[in-house]
């Protein structure tokens, strides 16, 4: 059963500064684009849809079929990747994603976390500290992460800062299998980082329009 | 998900939190450094200052009591609320919102807060006994005390830890705050000590003590969410 992601008529502003207004999404299924200039709020939209803002005004709802889902059940349901997703730099990458697992209440499981880290090429350096790693080792590590847990929605805010021309093809694979079993939603300043979408939220400051597709 | 299922993955979650404390403090030791540090230094001038000889009998088991508790205070208050904040200013809180509950994590660093005191107590209480001279009565109702202390300051410090981690005076906040919250704890946990260093079971101070970590424990437990999620 497909998960939706629905947000209906988001606002945010910061210290009296609108940052946009009647902003509105649906994915449950295929690639979402969001783009936009900078300081149009790209990052702050998929923290909201992650759930780790609280909008101004309007709604996200996850729901499977038709019912919203909440609690665990809701967390688990969605990926994010984001620049300011950090992570702990005394510990390996292997660490990381194991407590990370465990932290969501699932049991040790060091075959998916290598399989999570061989995905995003990264597993030479699983036992590596992240505080030795380069941007793009901790980009990639950012992608491990956001499917860690096989989240049917997926949210990428600028994948591929930082990454090599292996590291953006990476992405591109990971982004083309979760495009068929679920919904990514990636926002980037990049054009070419956001051809063969299904849909694409444009926001400028303050407003944001539909310009294809149905979100 | 039945009540059991929840109860067991609330415990996981919480102890993974608490592993991984553990592990990064083993690894860097800043807050175990900072405290012990702290603690020595404080012991050293008490004893100094004060020595086994210093104090008239009848005046030692309460200013014993009273310097005890006070250092064990000010010692948790420089290593107890980097719990939250740690993670604010490394940029992980967004990581950890997003896979646990508030409740669980909050449970975590609690749990991990509570292994610090009792390493500092563990440390501390004995060294200040032998170096002021102070002889403790009843040993059992000695360690009931400081473990009931203990546990209460480790809830609070914690809950206030996830409540200021975003401000910008975080240090001075935390011990504004914490100060009226954590009187009704210091004050029966002093006399507690008083009581079971002259040898008497002090059950009504020790009734005081469980009915405080509990309503603590309540409320760090509703309050969870408010205090640390967006």
């Amino acid at each position: 059963m497909r998960v939706e992601l629905e947000a209906a008529d988001l606002s945010k502003s910061y210290a009296g500064r609108r940052v946009f207004a009647g902003l509105a999404l649906s994915a449950s299924e295929g690639l979402v684009a969001v783009a936009g200039p900078n300081g149009s709020g790209k990052t702050t939209f998929l923290k909201i849809l992650a759930g780790l803002l609280r909008p101004d005004s309007g709604s996200v709802r996850v729901r499977r079929g038709g019912a919203d889902l909440s609690g665990d059940a809701r967390r688990q349901a969605i990926g994010w990747a984001g620049p300011d997703l950090s992570f702990y730099e005394d510990l390996t990458a292997e660490e990381n994603l194991d407590f990370f697992r465990r932290a969501a209440g699932r049991r040790a499981d060091p075959a998916a976390v290598g399989r999570s880290l061989a995905e995003v090429g990264l597993a030479d350096a699983a036992r590596l500290h992240v505080g030795a790693f380069s941007t793009g080792m901790k980009q990639r590590l950012r992608i491990a992460f956001a499917t860690l847990f096989d989240a049917p929605i997926l949210l990428l805010d600028e994948p591929m800062n930082g990454l090599d021309a292996a590291g953006r093809e990476m992405v591109s694979e990971v982004v083309a299998a979760r495009r068929r079993e679920g919904a990514v939603v990636l926002a980037s300043n990049d054009p070419r980082d956001l051809s063969g979408a299904d849909a694409v939220v444009e926001i400028a400051p303050a407003r944001a329009r539909l310009t294809r597709g149905t979100p | 998900m039945t009540a059991a299922e929840a109860r067991a993955s609330f415990f996981r979650r919480s102890l993974a939190v608490c592993g991984k404390d553990a592990a990064q403090e083993l690894r860097r030791r800043i807050a175990v450094a900072s405290v012990l540090f702290f603690a020595a230094a404080s012991l050293t001038l008490v004893s100094f200052a004060i020595g086994p000889f210093g104090l008239p009998p009848e005046a030692r088991e309460r200013v014993c009591s009273a310097l005890l508790w006070v250092l064990l205070f000010f010692s948790a208050a420089t290593g107890l609320p980097r719990a939250f904040v740690r993670e604010e200013e490394s940029g992980t809180a967004l990581a950890l919102r997003l896979v646990a509950p508030a409740t669980a994590v909050l449970a975590g660093k609690t749990l991990f807060n509570f292994v610090l005191f009792a390493a500092i107590a563990a440390v501390t209480a004995p060294a200040f006994a032998l170096l002021l001279g102070w002889r403790i009565g009843s040993i059992g109702a000695f360690a009931a005390v400081l473990a009931l202390g203990g546990l209460g300051l480790s809830i609070v410090s914690t809950f206030l830890s996830a409540l200021v981690a975003r401000a910008s005076q975080k240090s001075v906040l935390f011990v504004v705050i914490s100060f009226p919250l954590l009187a009704p704890l210091l004050l029966p946990a002093i006399a507690a000590t008083v009581s079971a260093s002259s040898g008497e079971i002090p059950w009504t101070a020790l009734r005081v003590l469980v009915a405080y970590d509990g309503a603590a424990a309540c409320g760090a437990y509703l309050l969870a969410g408010a205090a640390w999620e967006e």
